[in-house]
């Protein structure tokens, strides 16, 4: 019954409904700004929906891509990229704040200065390349590999400049922080765990405090989905990445209203099934944590 | 010792935070730019101010909008529920869509516009488009201390002396823990705004290939007019690298001063 109503509330209501209205909210934005006549509102509600239930040539010949080509652009290069920069959001956040807990735990306990001031200057470092605007990475990369360089580099690159692996990392290095100092943090300290500087491995005095942070950490990572994949557009956008985002670029230039709904609903699509998946993951491990956060 | 180190990072904020201040002073563009173009010189001095106005404009609206939504949230709870839903909607959509759908169309509106009118609208538009997009985060950044501090013992204290709601929210919005919060959510919102306005500006250049709109220019469109002075070895006279290092050395000097005294809040959080 609470799995039933988890997926009514995320899936039916959130996922399902703010997509429908997101876009019909955006599209009416555009059609009322480029000061579309009345009959064209309810024309463009009709041909969306023609598109994804009529025929593939219906919709070639009104939008110049069918349904299925719109959604395998999606599923092909803008799901797998949006996924893998989480992935790689989440792996960088837990590396860096295992580092910077360890070490304020081994300056304050145990009296290792040296890793403090170590974990300062890489913190500079991550501000400094959180301030690299990330187009101008992705230029950068364009630069040194062309216009398709190896898919793997650029969720690296999306997360590691333009600030999202410095938000994320700062979130649960204070929360871990945080944790450090509770009465719990300091009852499991004293069986002697190994610290777990580079990584919190299960069994660690860092993998417990993430394991504490977790319920906190998942929410915030959750939130992120949509800046990633707006990231991600603009990556499709300056490289040859045949995703949503030159899909989307294109209907804007060529003013194909037909073909910008339907970018739009399936962007809208993907970044929903993402968040899903986290929320899933918060439901499945930390259910009252979940409620809680309703 | 700490003292000094403080001070030192004041001054390198300062510092960083420069090229604001300096687009507003034409009569240092020789002397700072020296090696490049008086065209270039132009659209680098113009392209800051455009973002410091933007910046402010942004700041200022998004701010009073996010102070009203934070009190009334707490206020009332129906209203609190109805506009975290909303803000919940449009936190879900990416932002540079947001940007993208209320500008982009509006270009070629701009474009026949007389040059004031278009400056003026095309200001408008994107500070909308810029407060939406930062108005979620910035609400709860609000509301959550807010009904924290409401729900604290002395908060009970102010209710037993017959304080109505309304009067004692006004009060905690003016103590120090709420204008530290404000601080903290104008620094966020500045940052994210100049990183919406430089990634908008680069995918317009990108695809419409001219300086954003007619009526907004920015660094990031700047950036992107420049790119091919980067990689291409037949440079034309006049266009070298600096052209496209200058704008990127400044944005990040900028950002850098917006990251350091947002880190430095979350750390004293």
């Amino acid at each position: 019954m609470r799995f039933l109503n988890f997926l009514l509330y995320e899936l039916g209501l959130r996922a399902i409904l703010f997509t429908v209205i997101g876009t019909a909210a955006l599209s009416s934005l555009y059609l009322l700004s480029i000061g579309a006549p009345a009959e064209q509102y309810a024309q463009a509600g009709v041909s969306f929906v023609q598109m994804f239930v009529g025929s593939g040539d219906q919709a070639q010949s009104r939008a110049g891509f069918s349904a299925g080509e719109i959604i395998a652009s999606g599923a092909a290069v803008t799901f797998p990229l949006a996924l893998a920069s989480l992935l790689f959001l989440i792996l960088l956040s837990l590396t860096s704040a295992s580092l910077a807990t360890s070490s304020t735990f081994l300056a304050k306990d145990h009296g290792h200065v040296k890793s403090g001031q170590i974990f300062k200057g890489f913190g500079f470092v991550s501000s400094f390349l959180s301030a690299i605007p990330v187009f101008v990475g992705f230029w950068f990369l364009g630069g040194i590999y062309g216009i398709s360089p190896p898919f793997i580099l650029i969720p690296i690159l999306l997360v590691t400049i333009g600030g999202l692996g410095w938000d994320a990392s700062r979130f649960l290095i204070s929360e871990m922080r945080r944790q450090l100092d509770t009465t719990h943090t300091l009852v499991f300290g004293t069986l002697g765990p190994p610290v777990g500087r580079v990584f919190p491995l299960p069994g660690t005095l860092t993998g417990y405090l993430v394991n504490s942070c977790a319920p906190r950490f998942i929410p915030y990572i959750a939130g992120k989905v949509p800046a990633i994949i707006g990231s991600v557009t603009v990556a499709e956008m300056v490289f040859s990445f045949p995703g949503l985002g030159r899909t989307l670029l294109d209907a804007l230039l060529t003013k194909n209203t037909d073909l910008l709904i339907s970018a739009v609903f399936v962007l809208l699509a993907v970044n929903a099934v993402v968040t899903f998946i986290v929320k899933t993951v918060l439901f499945v491990l930390y259910p009252r944590w979940y409620e809680k956060a309703l | 010792m700490k003292k000094l180190s403080k001070i030192l990072r004041i001054v390198g904020i300062a510092v960083l935070i420069s090229p604001f201040v300096i687009a507003w002073m034409p009569f240092l563009k020789d002397v700072l730019l020296a090696g490049v173009s008086p065209a270039y010189q132009n659209v680098v001095f113009g392209s800051f101010q455009q973002l410091t106005v933007t910046l402010l404009t942004t700041l200022a609206v998004a701010m009073v909008v996010t102070i009203v939504l934070g009190y009334f949230s707490i206020l009332s709870m129906g209203f609190g529920r109805t506009s975290r839903n909303i803000l919940d909607g449009i936190e879900s959509i990416p932002a540079i869509l947001v940007a993208l759908f209320c500008y982009a169309p509006v270009s070629s509106f701009l474009a026949s516009s007389s040059q004031s009118y278009s400056s003026v609208v095309s200001l408008m538009v994107f500070v909308f488009a810029a407060t939406i997009t930062t108005l979620p985060e910035s609400v709860r950044g609000v509301a959550l201390p807010l009904s924290e501090l409401y729900h604290r013992k002395y908060s009970v204290s102010f209710r037993a002396y017959g304080f109505t709601k309304g009067r004692i929210l006004t009060i905690l919005m003016n103590s120090r823990t709420m204008r530290d919060v404000f601080r903290r959510t104008s620094a966020s919102i500045l940052l994210r705004t100049l990183v919406l306005d430089c990634s908008f500006g680069f995918i317009i250049q990108l695809g419409m290939g001219s300086y954003g709109t007619p009526a907004h220019s920015s660094p990031g469109a700047l950036i992107a007019a420049s790119r091919d002075v980067m990689f291409n070895a037949n440079l034309t006279a006049g266009r070298t690298p600096l052209m496209f290092w200058l704008p990127v050395i400044l944005l990040v000097s900028v950002s850098l001063a917006f990251l350091l005294l947002l880190g430095n809040d979350k750390e004293a959080e």
